[in-house]
């Protein structure tokens, strides 16, 4: 064989046995070891969260338990299928999702445990899992989003009242956030689907502007570019936070017709989970006191378990916000969502 | 004169099997998914809406390719036929805007010319003419795929003989009747290839169409699969999209002119002589800064102004980066030296052994590149967690998925350049006592090195800046510069996502000035 | 020192290969003597050049063999690949290597570490002795061509092929090289077969000439057997103007109306001799046998000048007589044939092939 070949045969073997050692890389969280290093006592988390929103829960519980947590960071629903697809050969235990709709879809598959009483009752029914396989985190509402210059009397107590002529192109949403495809489902089951159509085909008609994600439609009332907007309300708070009193942007919690929508984050652990003990424990750790005040006080959300105080920015308390009855996590009512927004053209 | 086609040596045809069915993977996730549920499948695929949609993304296709061929085309003639000052400058800038994200340059896009955007503060104005919808992603996309045609052109524009243009201007044809009738023949192959890229590029990109707000194709997928967690609508969607892609790849083999530029006159090439610009100079540098500006300086202005505010207020950890440019180097890599070897394998199938087989190979490898990335991530997670444990969510697999995603981008480069050696010289080789395998490291082999570094540079490029399925597949805690900026941007942290972005495009850069400087057959 | 290590013919033997439908080769039958150079002669599209591919190795036949001596290269069981067969070759296009200088490509062929003092010597031999530094893209169509010519005859092969060598050059680069090649050859002893569709170049080089018309052998023989005695109205048209005039054959000799002339070809009756332009004479007056003609035409080429005679009979036919003395149209002179000439029996009309020109 020529001495090219040669070396190009015996370059590809060298990088392929190295690649198949494998796990070799820098790792930027800090911790230790790569995939192929078994780590007895710690455990690994799916996050859909980024970084910043939950790396202090995360140091936290590994300082408490002397306990190392590996994290895979990426999109909720990328997190969710991969589960699924995964199955129960998923190296995770614990899942947190940004969305409930993603661990809904993950625990219908039967992948996610039941959890331990003592954390089911730590977090009031109408934010966990009525099976008992995951329970909430944090709690954002959906809000309506506006222009600081804008008068009070100019606020619509209803998002069902956005399709008044008078908002006529100054209404920005995201309809591929799962933020309002929540709300459609709400509207759905509580007043039928005949409203919910109706609703949203007014919406098209009447010029709302799609966004792609919350953050996008924060940006753009902040711009100018629309005057009223249907988002999360932390996005809000945080931008106040870093900005200044002075961000041209207010939330108002609209109180009719789920105008203010409670939307959960979710945290469950795998049924394949070989370290149940201690991913319960690291729930545990999300919901405690110490927990819940650093998700409150650094993303501005809302904690669930009982009994913590939310962030002194956040002026309206929880309780006070209407949350819907039904499961909102129920894929199929999911589907039938995504069906009903494609029909009338919202998606 | 008629030669019939040769067998391919068995462990070339054993390596070409293997990497196309290796390619196929993703579109084999797909059919396996679609076949647990047929019905529903098809209903999705067939649903009217669907097809208007698929209609929208395919128009969207072929306008940003043919912008992207609008773009490339005069600035390869600028800058390899004419006498234009600091050619091959212009054409090491015009080749950047490649190393750019496809959502980085939408969000950059957006931050200059949106509402409220630099721009916009810039001139005092009140509003800018809204830049979203099909016209935002159009331009975004053609600004940052154009490269993928003026490469391939730029190197089959110093190959051809330039005798026939001389000839024919002789016969007292203008210059752009040449230009037309003598000189874009010839190029077809390289136009053909490159966009193909651009448009199967245009047909699998989410990031740049989402933050335009246009509802593309990807976007159907999407939301079938992130808002109704419904795997069968969106693996049905996928299988139309591997059809697309099929059906794309016919119409580009159709239009390509397969036996491409030999040279039919007598030795090697003679160095053309410059045209002379005259008048046309200031226009042509006009041309070539306002496309550098607009593609390159605007974008990397963004960041660089971002980057000073992100500095300033802390938010950048300059340590972090230096671990996250080192795996993303290594990563890409990796995927760049085993993607280079594959591709040459591929390119050297289809273009030394013609047949059946070696066209089954050559389209199959193309699955992986026409589909999302999330696509291929999850179907690598399907079959890695099924049949082959120990290397998932390792390099490994990591490495395999960006060469799946992105071997066409090699073959282009590789194939592009195997064409241009006259078959006549491996035939002289044999007949000079050396086997086949010997011609091929000899002759073979030294005639395409630019090729084949330039398809691997592509290979690294964009390996460089994946991010889906780096998200999913790299072993835990293997964060690259794409998935920091990822963290930054989904938050809407931008200022905090411009260092990583700013050094990705230092580590993408080097391979692209390479390729616009050497992307010929002999150095 | 010679470069050939021969003394093995060339044998082809029922060679046959095929294109889908187009039989290429259809039958081909030839053999070449050790250090003879023999042209392969034809139109294009006849299969010669498919011939020269089959020979090389390049491609497979259908049936038939190909033998150098004792060794088949290529038979119903045997297929040498051809790294192994010895043979050089010499494209039409060159086929040097863009990427070796002149010394890199002449030495391929003599494998890992060639010798250096070999390279020299064939360098010498093809004039381009001390050019062994230079890039292959310096050098001018004739000089790339003798770098392919000195690379093909580097390794002594057995046999060397031609493709066409001479059809890119310019016509008097072409003259100069084509002789030049030939003396190369010869002293070199190598056996040569080269391709070509010009019967100039075929004539003026080859010791042995086979004129190929789709895919079969017409004809094989002397450049002056084929010449002036074409076994058939084809390959005297392809090779030259011919002039055809009616006759009729008895005991061995025929009478035409530009007189006379013996045949042992056997034939009787009704003929046609077949006449070069240049074997019909013209004069104030002639032998006995002559006619009478009148100068219709005439094209003066300085050196020789082309006369179109019409006879008595009203045929017309060409006369090629040197410079001088000159004819002018209006001469009335005496017309006969003084030099070779063939007969063949009479055809129809239809088929006859008249003054036609080379193809």
């Amino acid at each position: 064989m020529p001495t090219s070949r040669l070396g190009i045969t015996a370059g590809l073997l060298i990088t392929a046995a190295s690649i198949a050692v494998g796990g070799c890389g820098a790792s930027t969280d800090g911790s230790d070891g790569g995939a192929d290093e078994p780590e007895t006592e710690g455990i690994t988390l799916y996050s859909g969260r980024i970084p910043a929103a939950i790396g202090g829960a995360v140091d936290m519980y590994e300082a408490e338990a002397d306990r190392d947590v590996q994290v895979r960071f990426a999109d909720t629903a990328d997190l969710a299928a991969t589960l699924v697809e995964e199955g129960g050969a998923s190296p995770a235990d614990v899942f947190f999702a940004q969305e409930p709709g993603a661990i809904g879809a993950v625990a219908d598959e039967g992948l996610l445990a039941e959890l331990p009483t003592d954390i089911l009752d730590r977090v009031p029914e109408k934010f966990r899992d009525p099976d008992g396989r995951w329970v909430g985190v944090t709690a954002r509402v959906r809000v309506l989003g506006y222009a600081d210059d804008i008068p009070m009397s100019e606020l619509p107590d209803s998002p069902l009242d956005l399709t008044d002529p008078t908002f006529e192109g100054r209404v920005g949403w995201g309809p591929a956030t799962s933020t309002l495809q929540q709300y459609v489902t709400v509207l759905r089951l509580e007043q039928g689907e005949e409203v919910a159509r109706e609703w949203l085909e007014g919406m098209v008609d009447n010029g709302a502007v799609d966004f792609p994600d919350n953050v996008s439609i924060r940006d753009a009332i902040a711009s100018g570019e629309i005057d009223f907007g249907l988002l999360n309300h932390y996005y809000v708070a945080q931008a106040v936070a870093a900005e200044g009193d002075d961000y041209p942007v207010e939330v108002y919690f609209q109180p009719d017709d789920f105008g203010s929508l409670i939307l959960l984050t979710g945290v469950g652990v795998l049924e394949s989970s070989e370290r149940k003990q201690e991913a319960f424990d690291f729930v545990r750790s999300l919901i405690s006191d110490e927990g819940q005040e650093f998700f409150t006080s650094t993303s501005k959300e809302y904690p669930v378990a009982t009994g913590v105080r939310a962030d002194p920015s956040l002026e309206v308390p929880l309780s006070e916000i209407p949350s819907p009855g039904g499961d909102l996590t129920d894929v199929t009512e999911l589907q039938a969502t995504i069906e009903l927004m494609q029909e009338t053209g919202a998606l | 004169m008629a030669t019939a086609a040769r067998r391919p040596p068995t462990p070339l045809l054993i390596a070409g099997i293997v990497i196309g069915a290796a390619a196929m993977l993703p579109a084999g996730y797909l059919l396996l998914i679609v076949a647990g549920e047929l019905g529903p499948a098809l209903e999705v695929a067939v649903d009217p809406d669907t097809l208007l949609v698929v209609a929208r993304t395919l128009a969207l296709a072929a306008a940003v390719t043919a912008t992207a061929i609008a773009i490339a085309l005069p600035i390869a003639w600028l800058t390899v036929r004419t006498d234009l000052p600091a050619r091959r400058l212009w054409a090491a800038l015009c080749t950047l805007p490649l190393v750019i994200p496809s959502y980085v340059g939408a969000y950059l896009f957006v931050a200059a010319l949106g509402p409220n955007g630099l721009l916009q503060d810039a001139l005092g104005v009140e509003r800018l003419p809204s830049i979203y919808g099909f016209t935002g992603a159009w331009l975004v996309l053609s600004l940052f795929t154009f490269p993928l045609v003026l490469l391939p052109v730029r190197a089959t524009l110093r190959r051809i003989d330039p005798q026939l243009e001389d000839a024919a201007r002789a016969m007292g044809r203008a210059p752009l009747e040449v230009f037309r009738t003598v000189v874009i023949p010839q190029l077809w192959p390289a136009l053909a290839a490159g966009g193909l890229l651009v448009a199967l590029y245009v047909m699998s990109d989410f990031g740049a169409v989402s933050i335009m707000r246009f509802d593309s194709f990807t976007s159907e997928i999407y939301i079938a699969y992130k808002s109704a967690f419904d795997r069968t609508a969106a693996a049905g969607l996928g299988a139309v999209l591997v059809v697309l892609m099929l059906v794309l790849l016919w119409i580009n083999s159709r239009v390509r002119n397969a036996n491409a530029v030999h040279r039919l006159g007598p030795g090697p090439a003679r160095p053309p002589k410059p045209y002379a610009l005259g008048r046309w100079r200031a226009p042509a540098l006009a041309f070539c800064a306002a496309v550098v500006l607009i593609a390159l300086v605007l974008p990397v202005g963004v960041l660089v102004y971002w980057s000073t505010k992100g500095i300033s207020s802390g938010s950048t950890s300059f340590e972090l980066v230096g671990a996250l440019a080192t795996n993303t180097l290594l990563a890409a890599s990796f995927a760049a030296l085993v993607g280079g070897a594959c591709a040459v394998a591929v390119a050297l199938l289809a273009s030394r052994f013609p047949g059946s087989a070696s066209r089954a190979i050559e389209r199959s490898s193309h699955a992986g590149y026409a589909l999302p990335g999330i696509v291929v991530a999850l179907a690598l997670v399907y079959f890695a967690t099924r049949a082959f444990e120990p290397i998932y969510q390792t390099l490994t697999l990591l490495v395999f998925a960006l060469v799946v995603h992105y071997l066409p981008l090699g073959i282009g480069a590789i194939g592009s350049s195997l064409a241009q050696v006259p078959p006549r010289v491996e035939e002289a080789a044999r007949g000079l006592g050396r086997g086949p395998s010997q011609v091929f490291a000899t002759i073979t082999m030294p005639l395409v090195r630019g090729g084949i570094l330039a398809g691997t540079a592509l290979v690294f490029l964009h390996a460089a800046k994946e991010l889906p399925a780096t998200l999913i597949l790299a072993p835990i805690g293997f964060e690259t510069l794409a998935t920091e900026i990822w963290n930054q941007t989904s938050f809407g942290f931008y200022e905090a996502s411009a260092i990583p972005s700013l050094v990705l495009l230092a580590i993408a850069a080097p391979p692209i000035f390479f390729l616009s400087e050497r992307g010929t057959v002999t150095s | 020192m010679s470069v050939a290590a021969t003394t093995a013919p060339l044998e082809l033997r029922g060679l046959c290969k095929s294109y889908g439908a187009v039989r290429a080769v259809n039958g081909v039958d030839l053999e070449v003597e050790p250090g003879s150079i023999c042209a392969l002669l034809g139109p294009s599209g006849c299969g010669k050049t498919t011939t020269l591919r089959l020979i090389a190795g390049l491609e497979r036949p259908d049936s038939g063999e190909i033998a150098i001596g004792e060794r088949t290269l290529a038979g119903p069981s045997v297929m040498v690949a051809p790294e192994k067969r010895r043979i050089g070759m010499v494209f039409q296009d060159y086929a040097l290597f863009p990427h070796l200088d002149v010394a890199g490509n002449v030495g391929y062929g003599l494998g890992r570490r060639p010798d250096a003092k070999r390279i020299a010597h064939v360098l010498d031999l093809v004039g381009l002795g001390g050019e062994g530094g230079r890039s292959v893209h310096e050098l001018s169509g004739g000089q790339q061509q003798r770098v392919a010519l000195a690379r093909a005859l580097a390794p002594t092969p057995e046999l060397v092929l031609l493709d066409e060598p001479f059809s890119n050059l310019d016509a008097g680069l072409r003259e100069r090289l084509r002789d030049e090649v030939a003396a190369i050859l010869h002293e070199a002893g190598v056996t040569a077969l080269f391709v070509t569709h010009d019967q100039a170049e075929a004539l003026s080089i080859a010791g042995t000439v086979a004129v190929m018309r789709e895919g079969r052998i017409e004809q094989v023989g002397t450049p002056e057997e084929i010449y002036s005695r074409p076994g058939s109205r084809w390959v005297a048209g392809f090779l030259g103007e011919i002039e055809v005039v009616p006759g009729e054959a008895r005991d061995g000799r025929v009478s035409c109306e530009l007189g006379t002339v013996a045949t042992d070809s056997g034939v009787s009756g009704e003929v046609d001799v077949l006449v070069r332009p240049e074997s019909v004479a013209i004069g104030v007056s002639g032998p006995q046998d002559a006619t009478e003609a009148e100068v219709i035409a005439r094209r003066f080429y300085g050196h020789d000048q082309l006369l179109e005679l019409r006879l008595a009979s009203g045929l017309t036919i060409h006369s090629r007589r040197f410079g001088f003395p000159s004819w002018h149209a209006g001469d009335k002179v005496r017309a006969w044939i003084d030099g070779p000439s063939d007969v063949l029996p009479r055809e129809p009309v239809s088929l006859r092939s008249g003054p036609a020109g080379a193809a």
